[in-house]
């Protein structure tokens, strides 16, 4: 046996655990080796030393506890904790989940073309009788616009409202068009009860049917907007008149996907000069170009036609009845 | 073994299986040191440790009633708690504060190195650390046969292990004690 062989067993020789043909070859090496003999001794030293160490106790108190904590709790105690006690960690994880949802929601809504087309289908149906409403209320019959057309000089205040429109319009999060529900666009967005405001009631009566006929009269226009604030100040009819406000002036708001912008921009003012109409409007933004213009209502179809040329199109709105000029606005992006 | 295994009685067996909490007491205050000792060597932290050994008692508590019978009931024990405490010493979590605790440990010592008077206490903490850096599968056997006193037969029962890897890593494990704690020995 060797000095190697020897050491790797002295652990088991001092525990007496080895089988006894072993134990005898090792007690053989160890009679004519001191430096074996020397590591035996130096090992039992130390597992000498090892046995002086003091048993660990377990605290005072452990019992106790371990068999509190192995005790079962009551049902009560385990259904509560099961439905409502990790409120701390439920609520952050449901509001989370929420947020979640809605965005997937709206995420998939503006990667489907086909729930897109779903929702504008809704509009028109809806749109009835909210036309009706606002034949009601005093809005110029589109046969009365016929004449109206090439507004050639819009005053600052329906400017504004336009400029307001379609920024309202580009700043909308979600595409306006509701998927399912009928209620006005954005009643949250334009909430102030015009009856509480008669002056502003005024003010956005009379730019509209401007922007609508510049060829009626002012006067006329004012009288109008006072019977409409008188009306709306009798009955309170909030939604109602939020619906009417929000409703476009433009006949046709529609979206092109483009891929060069500029192009687009060039082929567009081309297209609109062959088919006879007028830009009256156009506007640069970050992301897109926003273009107003007057097509004859008697060339539209060919205009949507060559649109379609210049980059996909999707309709946002689109009026049932379209008038002899068709006001629409594009938004290039 | 520091007692007789009195807890092995058949009788004692069947009210822990039916589940009767006097006698899951009794099994606990049996047993609190081995398990305890056996954690707080292994991880170095009583507080950890009687963390550790608690779970261990309540891992034993869910298995009672599937426990055979067929080892021992110290040795079940054993192996609950080794498994245990191997486990959390693997997790990478456990590493990282291991480090931080070690660092604390030889400032300590440090601070208070050449005093006579504390010349046993100093034995001790050098056996302590001594066996804390040992690695781990080496401290195990250790602690098992040189600090609980178990045979070979029952460290390769309790740790799954062959009889000579039992063999083998006690011996290497003393090996190393012996040298780090070389200046101790007469």
């Amino acid at each position: 046996m060797t000095c190697h062989d020897a050491r790797a067993s002295l652990s088991a020789f001092l525990d007496e655990a080895l089988a006894p043909d072993e134990r005898r070859e090792v007690e053989a090496h160890l009679e004519g080796c001191a430096e074996c003999r020397r590591e035996l001794e130096r090992l039992r030293q130390t597992v000498a030393l090892l046995h002086r160490v003091e048993p660990a106790r377990a605290p005072v108190g452990f019992v106790d506890r371990v068999a509190a904590a192995a005790r079962p709790r009551p049902w009560y105690r385990r259904a509560a904790a099961a439905v409502f006690l990790p409120l701390s960690v439920k609520l952050p994880v449901e509001a989370t989940a929420l947020a979640m949802v809605a965005l997937l929601a709206v995420y998939v809504f503006e990667r489907t073309p086909a729930l897109q087309q779903a929702a504008r289908e809704e509009a028109p149906r809806q749109e009835q009788p909210k036309a009706q409403l606002a034949d009601k209320l005093g809005r110029p019959e589109p046969s009365a616009r016929r004449f109206a057309r090439p507004a050639p000089s819009p005053t600052p205040r329906g400017e504004d409202r336009r400029d307001a429109l379609m920024s309202r319009d580009a700043h909308a999060p979600v595409p306006p068009p509701d998927v399912s529900v009928p209620a006005p666009p954005a009643p949250a967005a334009a909430p102030p009860p015009v009856a509480a405001t008669p002056p502003a009631a005024k003010t956005e009566a009379l730019s509209e049917s401007k922007v609508g006929s510049v060829a009626s009269p002012e006067a006329e226009n004012r009288q109008k907007a006072a019977e409409q604030a008188a009306r709306s100040l009798a009955t309170p009819p909030a939604p109602r008149l939020a619906a009417k406000r929000a409703q476009p002036t433009a006949d046709v708001i529609a979206r092109v996907a483009v891929k060069d912008r500029g192009a687009a921009e060039r082929d567009l003012t081309q297209l609109i000069a062959r088919v006879g109409g007028s830009e009256t409007q156009r506007r640069e933004e970050a992301d897109s170009t926003i273009v107003e213009a007057l097509i004859p209502q008697a060339r539209y179809a060919e205009f949507s036609e060559s649109l379609a040329r210049i980059g996909p199109w999707q309709v946002e709105t689109e009026r049932p009845d379209l008038p002899a000029q068709v006001r629409v606005i594009l938004r290039l992006q | 073994m520091r007692e007789a295994e009195a807890g092995d009685a058949p009788r004692f067996l069947d009210r822990l299986r039916a589940g009767e909490a006097a006698a899951f007491e009794e099994l606990v205050t049996m047993y609190q040191h081995r398990v305890f000792g056996v954690a707080l060597r292994m991880l170095g932290n009583a507080a950890e440790a009687q963390d550790a050994a608690q779970e261990a008692f309540l891992r034993a508590h869910r298995g009672l009633a599937g426990f055979r019978g067929d080892a021992k009931l110290s040795t079940w024990l054993y192996a609950i708690t080794s498994r245990l405490c191997l486990n959390r010493l693997a997790s990478a979590e456990r590493r990282l504060v291991r480090h931080g605790e070690e660092t604390l440990l030889r400032l300590a010592d440090e601070g208070r190195r050449p005093d006579g008077a504390l010349e046993r206490s100093e034995l001790e903490a050098a056996l302590h650390r001594a066996i804390a850096e040992l690695p781990e599968e080496r401290r195990i056997v250790v602690v098992l046969r040189d600090l609980e006193g178990l045979s070979y037969e029952e460290i390769a029962k309790v740790l799954d292990l062959e009889l000579g890897t039992v063999r083998s890593r006690l011996h290497r494990g003393r090996a190393d004690l012996k040298d780090k704690l070389e200046r101790f020995l007469p």
